[in-house]
């Protein structure tokens, strides 16, 4: 009696219906139009020894396929009368090419609106700089090249929707908790000592992930570029000289540097079934784009016609000359990520960082902070962890990938107390932007669990970053705060990096590692914003050519750990996805993840730390009486929790557990 | 029988072998019980179901309020005397003529021959017998009629008649020894239970009778119903995302168990012109609010508020306006009191016989009637739904009505096609425009536009055709609905476009009695969407459902609310007191969503009549989704099974004086997850099923 008769009859009919749908064009972006039904992967048991993952094809842009990209744009451009620079990036984020059109404004200025709809004043972080218009568009670039994979097509709007006080930012969601990517515009800075920079000789002249002169945008006008689906780069396109993001997603968004941009991407479009618009974040949809294609005017596609007539090539300062370069193939020795050997890494889907001869970037190794703590991890347990956790990605489901029930792919890094790379290892079609956020993770959470953590803030020589100390502990009603007492989670730290604390909640006052709610806006982070502040400053200046000297290879002006090693070398992330490792009671490095939704981030490092702990003996997660989830703070009228972690739903493929995480 | 208003079906529902109906009070949290409400509409329950439970007949609400009128009806033709309702019309009765004898004695007969004896004929006489004399000395003639002063007649109306001769206080009781059944007459005018100007028993005295109400015959009708329900439950529950209760929370579920406690007092008042017990009412003013406080208290955070730094728990209270209209009784269309009357204002409507589609108290204009002997029902309404308080589920009249509005026409047909069973025909439409509103509500969620997909405002048409019958074929009772949904939502929230709406509804239940048990079999079925982005939208959603099926809110599926966690902040797979899988972010707050998985429904039940005070029901019910594509789509998982799992229930009902004036009911169901559902939730607890207790106790007065 599982199905009545009657039922099965009404039901067939309801089916003959349903399949007389028409097809619309609200979410026509130039891809292919219909998904092909991809059957979901049949789970194969992960061993630990790789064959889960398919490595995307070896697809980059060429010089034709820069060439068209830029007339379409530029058509477009024209079109709507808002002269632009556009900017070309291929996957790793080299920059292909720079088109300055005539009239386009020289400059832009990001975004200081707050959440009240005004402009703040005084300024706060980073909010008011003028930058070059062609740092901005290469900035939109970089993050839609980054931000995608074969299983997801963001573009900066979809950044914009998850790095604001509330997700998605708009009139229905006030009160609501803040976007799963919080801080990610603060990540592949120019100071990183990660990312790479322009200009690398030889073989490591194209090896990634570039550094973004700006960090990730969320103005809408950035969108990723797709061969055969496969990510081969992105278009950025600043014109209208505002620099910021958009606050209200229920709206359709009427962006012309979106539509430039969206013109660009014709032929290189998205498939439709991977686009953000496929991609639901706790049932809210996400944006690619509000431009469509039938915003756009006729394509226009010789770039000959447009070259030297509606604008020209540029050079930009640390990221291009003026011509146009192919892109690099994902994937290659080139591209600087590739796959692992099997010396390099056990499990055979891993990818590695690689400098373009060959040479792990990051080999796996034993801890390097001897000085600080009794028993540095060793290389066995680093390999272990770093093993670990890639077995629970290569199980994960993947929040932000199609088809549905993908397996989630990440970058994984490990960090001693110094903040020394330990080693760093991803998945095969992981997004780019990972690799650097999960290294910020990992630095974050061994940072602030770290007992230096207090001092080194207080030394650096930036009396706002010095400032924040005295904040924490005064919040948490605790003067030995940022001691080493409490384990701090990325998602721990978050919690206090909130313009609203509890995250979120209106009428709060903020985390005492962020700033006040009539402060705040993505450009004005707090604590995060102000490290990474004034280097921002100096490579600002050197793009502008106002200095000659770039901003250092090394984030934040924080006292070095010992002489050669430092904490925070590409600033530090406020979204979940790492733990702090432990030996017994004592911190011994940091572990980041990111890549897919911060859940399965945060499951991936909490049970692969774990499950290298059983596995290896000794180390482990935080003892449960040190996590920051016991720091209750006392708001007057009302006790908040710190958060640790959060497993997510239904997380595995080869298993229908839920709540994986609980007890451990 | 005549169809009953909608305001009787709970209480006929137990008293006519549906134990779980009581579920229909809804004294819920959530919402009043609109049956209660409807305890108040009907203030004559008790005397309306001494003559219409008999049939046990489930007639829908929504069909023309007859609660009067109907069972008027019923007294009068059960007396075997139809009172025309025009005197000019039976002061003219048609007479039967004798046949002309003339044409009989043509050929054969001669007319002596024919003067048969005991028969008469023209210009022939009869002998006559002697005349009879009477004599009666001493009698005495009957006084003339004008012997009575018409001036002061003692009683003032018909319904004083027995309480005139009432012996004073204190005074000569002999009466009763000669006439004992005159003492329950004879009350104090105090006891709600007796004959009670208040309860409209008896019409105003026309000395108390204010000025502004013309004419004779007006009663005034007072209410008052206490519903408490302590309602212990467990559903999953997500932790909080921003901070948790408790430490080592780490994973998406917490615990799961939380109690409900909610005490709802309804005052009715009502004036109605007529007699209420002889004839129609011409004019009725109701009013009926609704005063309730409720507690909750979670295991978590941020379940109960959208802020996450207040408690889990919380108490709230508020006045809804349930009831306020005024009913005009236009005419009678013939001498069967069939009639056509229209009733404006906040009152009780229910699409179809069980509340699959919509039952509430709205704001509208409803004309009503019968024709052929009330044995054709008519309804043709307009409504706007009013705003909701979020906690109480009570109408908000304090806030702006919502833009969305039902349009219905609806037909009942006894005895189609077979004797003994009612047709119901039914067009509804719900026209909603609420695609710039923006409502968040009383805890800070937003409801409108819904927390889902692109989480843009939607505006959308949609027009219900139904069929549905009750009654019964032999011994078994049948009642079956089919529906369809066909429109189109401005915005579908999976591709931003305008997508087409086509659904389908059914549900069928068999009854059948064996001595003082029913056995009972239910099917239902609500289709669910295949494809998210096929620009068709192939979800089954109601308008507003109140379903009395399956064990009603004895069930847990039916009673709970399941949230979507993981797959919307503010949504919910069902909505309280609720069978469908509609996936709204607020059966009251919410608008229909089409997107959703759909609903199947089997089960068995039986109803047994321990006692006349005591029912004892149990009900197995094994649910599934439709479809699961949508919850895979939003909850990016692509293997999501089927199977919500069994529902099991048992309910107990205790009726300690065998009337609706005080009814206890305690009932238990467990949910025991099948595939899907443990696919979908989890919790910390070491329990692996989810309960629902719910002890409800009702007194009216």
């Amino acid at each position: 009696m599982r199905k009545p008769f009657f039922t099965s009859a009404i039901s067939a009919a309801a089916l003959l219906l349903a399949s007389c749908g028409g097809g619309g064009d609200s979410n026509d972006f130039g891809g292919t139009p219909s998904p092909s039904p991809t059957p979901a992967p049949t789970p194969t048991p992960i061993d630990g020894n790789g064959g889960a993952f398919a490595p995307p094809a070896q697809e980059a842009l060429s010089v034709t396929d820069v060439q068209t990209i830029l007339a379409q744009a530029v058509g477009e451009a024209t079109a709507r009368n808002l002269p632009s620079v556009i900017a070309v990036t291929d996957r790793v984020g080299n920059v292909l090419a720079v088109f300055e059109m005539n009239g386009a404004r020289a400059t832009a200025t990001t975004s200081a609106r707050t959440a009240s709809g005004a402009i703040n004043s005084p300024l706060v972080d980073v909010q008011g700089v003028e930058v070059p218009a062609a740092a901005g568009a290469i900035a939109k670039a970089v993050t839609g090249a980054y931000l995608s994979s074969a299983g997801n097509a963001f573009s900066t709007r979809t950044a914009s929707q998850i790095v604001q006080e509330h997700f998605p930012a708009g009139p229905t969601t006030a009160g609501l908790e803040s976007g799963p990517l919080f801080g990610v515009q603060f990540s592949q800075l120019p100071c990183s000592d990660f990312n790479q920079r322009f200009g690398n000789a030889g073989t490591a002249a194209l090896i990634g992930p570039k550094r973004s002169p700006l960090g990730l945008s969320a103005d809408p006008g950035g969108l990723p570029l797709y061969k055969n689906g496969v990510v081969v780069g992105a278009i950025g396109v600043m014109g209208d000289g505002d620099y910021g993001f958009d606050s209200n997603t229920l709206d359709v968004d009427k962006d012309d540097e979106e539509a430039i941009a969206l013109a660009g991407i014709q032929g290189f479009a998205p498939p439709a079934s991977i686009s953000a618009n496929r991609i639901y974040v706790d049932g809210t949809q996400l944006r690619f784009s509000d431009a469509v294609v039938s915003d756009l005017s006729p394509l226009q596609s010789n770039f000959a016609a447009i070259n030297g007539t509606a604008g020209n090539l540029i050079a930009v300062t640390g990221y291009a000359s003026n011509n146009i370069i192919a892109g690099t193939a994902y994937g290659t020795e080139a591209s600087g990520i590739r796959a692992s050997t099997s010396a390099e890494f056990k499990n055979r889907d891993a990818f590695v960082l690689t400098d373009g001869s060959g040479t792990n970037r990051f080999p796996i190794r034993g801890a390097t902070d001897g000085a600080n703590v009794t028993t540095p991890l060793t290389a066995t347990e680093t390999r272990a962890i770093l093993e670990e956790a890639f077995i629970i990605m290569s199980r994960a489901r993947a929040q932000i990938r199609q088809p549905l029930d993908s397996r989630a792919q990440v970058s994984i890094s490990i960090v001693d107390t110094h903040g020394e790379v330990l080693g760093i290892v991803r998945s095969p079609d992981a997004p780019i932007f990972g690799t650097d956020v999960s290294l910020q993770k990992a630095r974050t959470a061994s940072f602030f669990s770290n007992s230096a953590a207090a001092s080194d803030l207080l030394g650096n020589p930036d009396g706002d970053v010095a400032a924040f100390v005295s904040r924490v502990r005064t919040f948490l009603n605790d003067p030995n705060a940022l001691t080493g007492t409490v384990a701090f989670a990325d998602r721990s730290g978050g919690n206090l990096s909130r313009p609203y604390f509890p995250d979120g909640e209106l009428g709060r006052p903020n985390g005492p590692l962020s700033r006040p709610i009539e402060d705040f806006n993505p450009f004005a982070t707090g604590l995060q914003a102000a490290l990474i502040f004034p280097n921002l400053g100096q490579h600002l200046a050197f793009v502008t050519g106002a200095s000659p000297m770039d901003t250092p290879m090394r984030c934040t002006s924080t006292p070095d750990a010992v002489a050669g090693q430092n904490r925070l070398e590409n600033g530090i992330q406020i979204f979940p996805g790492s733990v702090p490792i432990y030996r017994g009671n004592q911190l011994v490095g940091g572990l980041g993840v990111s890549g897919d939704g911060i859940d399965q981030d945060d499951m991936i490092s909490f049970l692969g730390l774990h499950n290298a702990g059983l596995r290896v003996g000794g180390i482990g997660n935080a003892p449960k009486a040190i996590r920051a989830d016991n720091v209750v703070v006392d708001l007057g009228s009302a006790n908040v929790r710190l958060r640790y972690v959060n497993c997510p739903f239904a997380p595995f493929l080869d298993s229908s557990d839920q709540n994986v995480c609980e007890g451990l | 029988m005549a169809g009953l208003s909608a305001s009787f079906v709970p209480i006929l529902a137990v008293m006519s072998g549906q134990a779980e109906q009581l579920e229909a009070q809804r004294a819920s949290v959530h919402e009043i019980e609109a049956s209660l409400i409807a305890l108040i509409a009907g203030e004559q329950f008790d005397r309306k179901m001494s003559k219409s439970v008999v049939s046990g007949a489930f007639m829908g609400m929504g069909g023309p309020d007859l609660d009067e009128k109907g069972a008027e009806k019923d007294g009068e033709l059960a007396a075997g005397q139809p009172v025309p309702k025009d005197a000019s019309n039976s002061s003219n009765p048609e007479q039967s003529e004798t046949p002309d004898p003339l044409e009989m004695e043509v050929d054969s007969l001669t007319a002596d021959e024919a003067l048969i004896d005991g028969r008469r004929r023209p210009g022939v006489q009869q002998i006559l017998p002697d005349p009879v004399t009477q004599n009666n000395p001493g009698a005495v003639r009957a006084p003339p009629p004008e012997a009575f002063p018409t001036d002061e007649f003692p009683v003032p109306d018909r319904w004083r008649i027995l309480q005139s001769l009432c012996p004073a206080k204190g005074g000569d009781q002999a009466i009763y020894t000669l006439f004992g059944a005159l003492r329950s007459n004879c009350q104090s005018t105090l006891n709600p239970y007796a004959q009670n100007v208040l309860k409209g028993d008896k019409p105003i005295p026309a000395d108390k009778k204010p000025g502004f109400l013309k004419g004779d015959d007006w009663f005034f009708v007072a209410n008052l119903i206490s519903d408490t329900v302590v309602e212990p439950r467990s559903f999953p529950i997500p932790v909080g995302v921003q901070t948790t209760e408790r430490p080592d929370s780490i994973d998406v579920f917490g615990r799961s168990g939380s109690e409900v406690y909610a005490q709802t007092f309804i005052t009715g008042f009502a004036l109605i012109k007529g007699s209420t017990a002889y004839k129609p009412p011409d004019v009725e003013y109701r009013l009926t609010l609704a005063t309730q406080v409720n507690h909750v208290n979670v295991p978590e955070r941020r379940v109960l508020f959208v802020e996450p730094s207040k408690p889990s728990h919380r108490t709230d209270w508020f006045v809804g306006l349930q009831e306020a209209f005024f009913d005009y009784h236009i005419r009678n269309t013939s001498a069967r009191y069939d009639f056509d009357s229209f009733r404006i204002g906040i009152q009780p409507m229910q699409a179809d016989f069980r509340g699959f589609l919509f039952q509430d108290n709205q704001l509208g204009f409803r004309l009503f009637g019968t024709r052929d002997n009330n044995r054709i029902q008519y309804n043709l309404g307009a409504f706007v739904q009013l705003e909701k308080d979020t906690n109480s589920g009570l109408n908000d009249i304090t806030q702006t009505p919502r833009e969305s509005y039902i349009f219905f026409a609806n037909l009942y047909r006894q005895d189609l096609p077979f004797v003994g069973l009612t047709s119901q025909f039914s067009l509804t439409y719900n026209m909603n425009r609420e695609k710039s509103d923006i409502q968040i509500d009383d805890n800070g969620f937003p409801v409108r536009p819904a927390l889902l997909g692109d989480i843009r405002g939607r505006a959308y048409d949609v027009v219900y055709p139904g069929y549905a019958f009750d009654g019964r074929i032999g011994r078994i009772n049948l009642t079956g609905q089919v529906y369809g949904a066909f429109g189109e939502d401005r915005n579908s929230f999976f591709t931003s476009e305008p997508a087409k709406i086509a659904a389908y509804f059914g549900a069928l239940e068999a009854s059948y009695d064996v001595d003082f048990l029913r056995f009972r079999a239910s099917g239902l079925f609500a289709s669910g969407d295949s494809d998210p982005y096929d620009n068709t939208e192939a979800g089954f959603d109601a308008i507003f459902e109140n379903p009395i099926f399956a064990g009603a809110d004895t069930s847990y599926w039916i009673r709970q609310t399941i949230p979507f966690a993981g797959g919307g902040r503010v949504i919910s797979i069902n909505g309280r007191n609720g069978i469908l899988n509609s996936l709204r972010s607020s059966k009251e707050q919410g608008q229909s969503n089409f997107n959703n998985p759909g609903t199947i429904l089997a089960g068995i039940g039986v109803d047994a009549d321990l006692t006349p005070d005591f029912r004892l029901s149990g009900n197995a019910n094994h649910l599934w989704f439709h479809k699961t594509e949508t919850l895979q789509t939003l909850r990016n998982e692509g293997s999501i099974p089927r199977d919500i799992g069994w529902d099991l229930s048992l309910a107990a009902i205790y009726r300690p004086k065998a009337t609706q004036n005080m009814v206890f009911r305690l009932s238990g169901a467990a949910l025991l997850p099948g595939k899907g559902f443990e696919d979908l939730f989890d919790q910390t607890d070491q329990r692996d099923f989810h309960y629902s207790i719910l002890l409800n106790a009702i007194f009216a007065f």
